[in-house]
């Protein structure tokens, strides 16, 4: 499910969703991350590190930036059993638990998808520039970025995983 | 072998996440032409500054082997040098018949007048008594005697020796020795009193004694003294070698020698 949901997103990014930027480099989305962030906490390290670097192949063939989403994918997807630990809940977590908005809350959410999404896009940023004199300029690009990436994976949650989807009766 | 497994096992993510990221930086550097340029500039700037260090290192260690190595050079070109008639054109002569060989000083003159050093390799490579010994090129002393592996100098820093000289390569022959007072300052006595000695005047052997070639380096004259009436006087000689610094000798060996030294034994002479 979470190779399917990946793949439907990198496609989705890489065909239809590429030139939502509305304020251009400073706000340039990466949607494949909202499919990434799904991987449930509990899941092996291993497969986080895989699927991270899985999404960041997927992302440079699909959009022809040969290896930078690699690189970021891959950092990412090792960061990420680091960034479940940093978030976890004091009790740790259950193990239906899933990373949406009904099972941990907005704050929770919200903190977990910009803390990874400014890695991301600082990672991709780095890789992207290469010249020390050239990532100053592209720093404050690259958080307003993540910080839209963020807003817009709220917005697929509440879209995909909307109380009013799971309880139709309601 | 079992505490290596372990020690992957417990940091395979770890080794997963770097090999994905080499993974990764590799298409990366393959594709991209400015991370690979910036790549480049900065890896070869370190690796040719790692490269510089090593052979550094490398020239370092092998500065012994080296040194062994241009003495026997040395040591050749000398043989060879000795053996050509300096005075006309660098023409080989045969008939001079100097050859050299390389030596490592092991004990050295102390500054006490009667002081004797040691040297090797002795007579197992062909060492024998009363061959002139060089250091740099200069006068260093003689040979005074010879065990299986190393021999015993006398230097010019003895105060019972007198060395055949002149000042200039045609003044007339003085005898050099030293007071026993300054390591580097040598005495030339019996000069005769007309001889223009000036300081910066460079003291050659003269050959007459047998053990050096002609015209060998011995020092340079330093200050000369002349006494009223006395029909000679007393030149003082800064030595040409360093005998605090000196490590690798010559010692030299005429191919006639045994022929020389019989010819000029006294009982043989009319």
């Amino acid at each position: 499910m979470t190779a399917l949901r990946m793949l439907l997103m990198v496609i989705l990014q890489a065909f239809i969703l590429r030139d939502v930027t509305p304020f251009g480099e400073w706000t340039r989305p990466e949607w494949a991350l909202w499919a990434l962030l799904l991987v449930p906490p509990q899941a092996s390290p291993f497969l986080k590190l895989l699927s991270g670097f899985a999404m960041g192949t997927a992302l440079d063939i699909a959009l022809g930036t040969y290896g930078q989403h690699m690189v970021a994918g891959t950092a990412l997807g090792g960061a990420l059993p680091a960034l479940h630990r940093l978030f976890s809940p004091r009790e740790g977590y259950e193990v239906t638990d899933r990373p949406t908005l009904q099972d941990m809350g907005s704050s929770w959410l919200i903190g977990f998808t910009l803390s990874a999404a400014v890695l991301y896009h600082l990672v991709l940023m780095v890789v992207s520039n290469w010249y020390w004199h050239l990532l100053p300029s592209a720093i404050l690009p690259s958080l307003t970025s993540a910080a839209f990436t963020t807003m817009c994976c709220v917005v697929l949650h509440m879209m995909v995983y909307s109380p009013d989807r799971r309880n139709p009766t309601h | 072998m079992r505490n290596l497994w372990l020690l992957l096992q417990r940091n395979a993510f770890t080794i997963a996440f770097i090999a994905l990221m080499a993974v990764s930086v590799s298409v990366l550097l393959r594709n991209n032409g400015a991370a690979r340029s910036s790549w480049f500039q900065k890896t070869g700037a370190v690796s040719s500054m790692v490269e510089a260090q090593r052979h550094e290192w490398s020239n370092y260690l092998h500065l012994s082997e080296q040194n062994v190595q241009l003495a026997a050079e040395n040591a050749a070109l000398r043989s060879q040098l000795l053996s050509m008639n300096m005075a006309d054109t660098w023409r080989e002569d045969t008939l001079l018949g100097w050859s050299v060989r390389s030596g490592m000083l092991i004990k050295g003159p102390d500054g006490k007048p009667h002081t004797l050093s040691l040297a090797t390799p002795g007579r197992t490579e062909g060492i024998t008594q009363g061959m002139g010994v060089l250091a740099g090129g200069a006068a260093f002393g003689t040979v005074e005697e010879v065990g299986e592996g190393h021999s015993r100098i006398l230097t010019l820093l003895h105060s019972g020796t007198a060395w055949s000289c002149r000042i200039g390569k045609g003044g007339p022959v003085a005898s050099l020795g030293w007071d026993g007072r300054d390591i580097n300052v040598l005495q030339l006595n019996d000069v005769p009193r007309h001889v223009q000695a000036t300081p910066g005047d460079s003291v050659f052997t003269s050959g007459y004694d047998l053990r050096f070639p002609p015209n060998v380096l011995l020092g340079t004259v330093i200050d000369s003294e002349r006494k009223p009436g006395a029909d000679f006087m007393k030149v003082s000689v800064a030595s040409a070698v360093d005998f605090n610094a000196t490590q690798h000798l010559e010692f030299i060996i005429h191919r006639a020698d045994s022929e020389r030294v019989v010819l000029a034994q006294p009982e043989l002479q009319p």
